[in-house]
């Protein structure tokens, strides 16, 4: 005799690849959200805009607060690839400081997306140069982390 | 004549169109057009997944008579196939398959 089926009550959402919620970071899914985030309108501080010879391109606006980058908005070809790479860089930069930023590599992206067939590892490159193109573009006093309060911290008196 | 297939709907072109008439034709030497290039579809790029029986006598006819296949970049993205296709078939969209076939393009593109 088959035994009693038990039910338990659902008590907390999925949170599996199948049905989670959380974003994940597929191609796919990359492409699907960046192709809305590059028709946002750019943040205060544009980078120039860098292209390939197959007339691919890409740029990078920040929002830049006390050395770390707040936000990233990219405008880009519509390759689907490219959108994905800088849709890649736009989720996963924010609230790390600049110079940190400015150490992303392509092999990085490339590395942290797989499923992309090696004759599109150039969209990378493009991205990852349009970003530090928007990265230079950040005056010298706002790419700075902000030491003032730990200073009056240690020399409350001065 | 040089023609290029374009497979954009799904219902039987590739098990029945591709896989009983075109490329049975192929192999004989005997379609009567040469063809230049195929690019694929949505689901229509599961033929172009290694292992797939269909897409390898395709991919051998498509080196032997020098026809390019190229999948939808998007679509296989979709389906999380794109780096598991038959070694040297790209994907792209547009740009790419009309810069692929500039070379040799074809008289005639039929949609199926």
């Amino acid at each position: 005799m088959a035994p009693a089926l038990e039910l338990t009550p659902m008590t907390a959402t999925c949170r599996s690849e199948c049905c989670s919620a959380a974003p994940r970071f597929t191609v796919n899914e990359l492409f699907e959200r960046g192709f809305r985030r590059r028709r946002a309108a750019p943040l205060p501080l544009e980078g120039a805009a860098c292209a390939d010879s197959g007339g691919n391109f890409a740029q990078f606006s920040l929002a830049v607060a006390e050395g770390r980058i707040g936000a990233v908005n990219f405008r880009c070809a519509s390759c689907a690839t490219l959108i994905a790479y800088c849709e890649l860089i736009a989720e996963t930069v924010p609230g790390l400081t600049t110079e940190i930023a400015r150490a992303l590599s392509a092999e990085e992206l490339i590395s942290t997306l797989p499923g992309v067939p090696a004759h599109k590892h150039d969209r990378a490159v493009l991205a990852v140069a349009a970003f530090r193109a928007a990265l230079a573009s950040i005056p010298i006093e706002q790419g700075k982390p902000d030491h003032e309060g730990r200073l009056h911290l240690r020399h409350p008196a001065a | 004549m040089k023609v290029a297939y374009i497979f954009a709907t799904q219902r039987h072109n590739v098990s029945y169109v591709l896989a009983k008439m075109i490329l049975p034709q192929l192999e004989e030497k005997r379609h009567g057009a040469a063809v230049v290039g195929m690019f694929f579809f949505e689901d229509n790029n599961y033929v172009l997944v290694q292992g797939n029986p269909i897409g390898a006598r395709l991919h051998k006819v498509a080196q032997e008579q020098g026809i390019l296949l190229m999948g939808c970049d998007q679509c296989c993205y979709e389906r999380e196939i794109a780096d598991k296709l038959f070694p040297g078939i790209p994907i792209g969209c547009f740009p790419d398959l009309y810069k692929a076939l500039s070379g040799n393009p074809p008289d005639q593109v039929i949609t199926l």
